[in-house]
């Protein structure tokens, strides 16, 4: 476990050493040193800058009957197409957990669209998109803890209620493998997003390459597919965390409540 | 030498995942023929089974040259 974790920092790191070198040379003299355009924080800034600015305009048109700015309007389809998402993955009480998915899909889905234009992006960067990824974990956590209570969170993780000698041999087992699992989700969420955007921006240097000795530009007929790729990831980004709040807020319903009002609450959900 | 074998790996994983892939695509594009109102239902499985499909691969291209220190 412990060298798992040497690794993968040695993989943060060699994947964030680019950046720092350029945040060094792109340094223009009297500038200072950590004021870089090529750096991260630039592209996270126009990210969160844009959507400050789009939502702040989108807020004005909400006291109309009806929402005449177009901003809203386009928000508002935003807000439909997740809320559809989460209703359907989670349940009815998914709609409970809107805001935040919404947040980190307009995140991904504005750091994506960056990445078809610039060279670097925040979701093209390992470093922003494991923190989006513990954000996202850590909020699945405490919903979690908030729908179950704390021990009834932790007994979750031990799998199914066993009774007797079953239990002491089999749950912590359980438990353990759980608990790695959930900080795998962490890795996975982090690491596919990334691999994704970066991917695409590898394959477009590689085919510019290809044609470099004719001068056409390959790399620009891979557009469509890293489109389609910009909405897919975001959108999976969201319904997987999506899928891990339904698969921690879900058994409250079935064993909680489940002995006194049998099988009535389990129909409507299908 | 190790560089030879790394790229095979890569294309061992590539197959595999390409398989994994198309079957997914296989079995929900007959379901959703079958079923044309579960569609929605069909599409969410199966972009979820994609993403961890897909994640394979990742983990393959970005884990495994670190673990084999070349």
């Amino acid at each position: 476990m412990g060298d798992w974790i040497t690794q993968s920092s040695q993989l943060i790191a060699s994947v964030e050493e680019p950046h720092g070198a350029e945040s060094h040379g792109g340094e223009h003299g009297d500038g200072h040193a950590w004021v870089s355009w090529e750096g991260l924080l630039v592209y996270v800034g126009i990210v969160v800058g844009t959507l400050f600015v789009l939502m702040a305009q989108a807020k004005k048109g909400l006291n109309n009957r009806f929402f005449t700015n177009k901003i809203t309007q386009l928000f508002e389809q935003v807000y439909l197409f997740i809320e559809n998402m989460c209703v359907g993955t989670i349940g009815a009480h998914g709609r409970r957990y809107v805001p935040m998915i919404m947040t980190m899909w307009m995140l991904v889905f504005s750091g994506n669209l960056l990445a078809l234009f610039f060279p670097t992006s925040p979701t093209a960067d390992l470093s922003f998109n494991l923190g989006l990824a513990l954000v996202s974990i850590a909020y699945v956590q405490y919903e979690g803890i908030r729908a179950n209570g704390l021990f009834g969170h932790l007994g979750h993780f031990a799998g199914p209620k066993l009774g007797g000698f079953l239990a002491l041999l089999i749950s912590p087992i359980i438990f353990v493998i759980e608990i790695i699992s959930e900080l795998m989700k962490n890795v996975s969420l982090s690491l596919r997003l990334y691999g994704n955007i970066d991917g695409g921006h590898r394959a477009a240097e590689a085919m510019n390459s290809l044609g470099a000795g004719i001068y056409v530009p390959f790399g620009a007929f891979l557009l469509p597919i890293k489109l389609l790729t910009v909405v897919v990831q975001a959108m999976i980004f969201c319904l997987l965390t999506a899928v891990y709040l339904s698969l921690v807020t879900h058994h409250d319903e079935d064993h909680g409540h489940g002995a006194e009002t049998g099988h009535a609450e389990v129909a409507p959900a299908h | 030498m190790t560089g030879h074998i790394f790229g095979l790996g890569i294309g061992l994983a590539a197959l595999g995942v390409g398989i994994g892939l198309g079957m997914i695509g296989y079995a929900a594009m007959q379901g959703m023929s079958r079923q044309p109102e579960a569609i929605g239902k069909i599409q969410v499985a199966m972009l979820i089974a994609l993403a961890f499909v897909e994640l394979v691969f990742l983990l393959t291209v970005f884990i495994v040259p670190g673990s084999l220190k070349i």
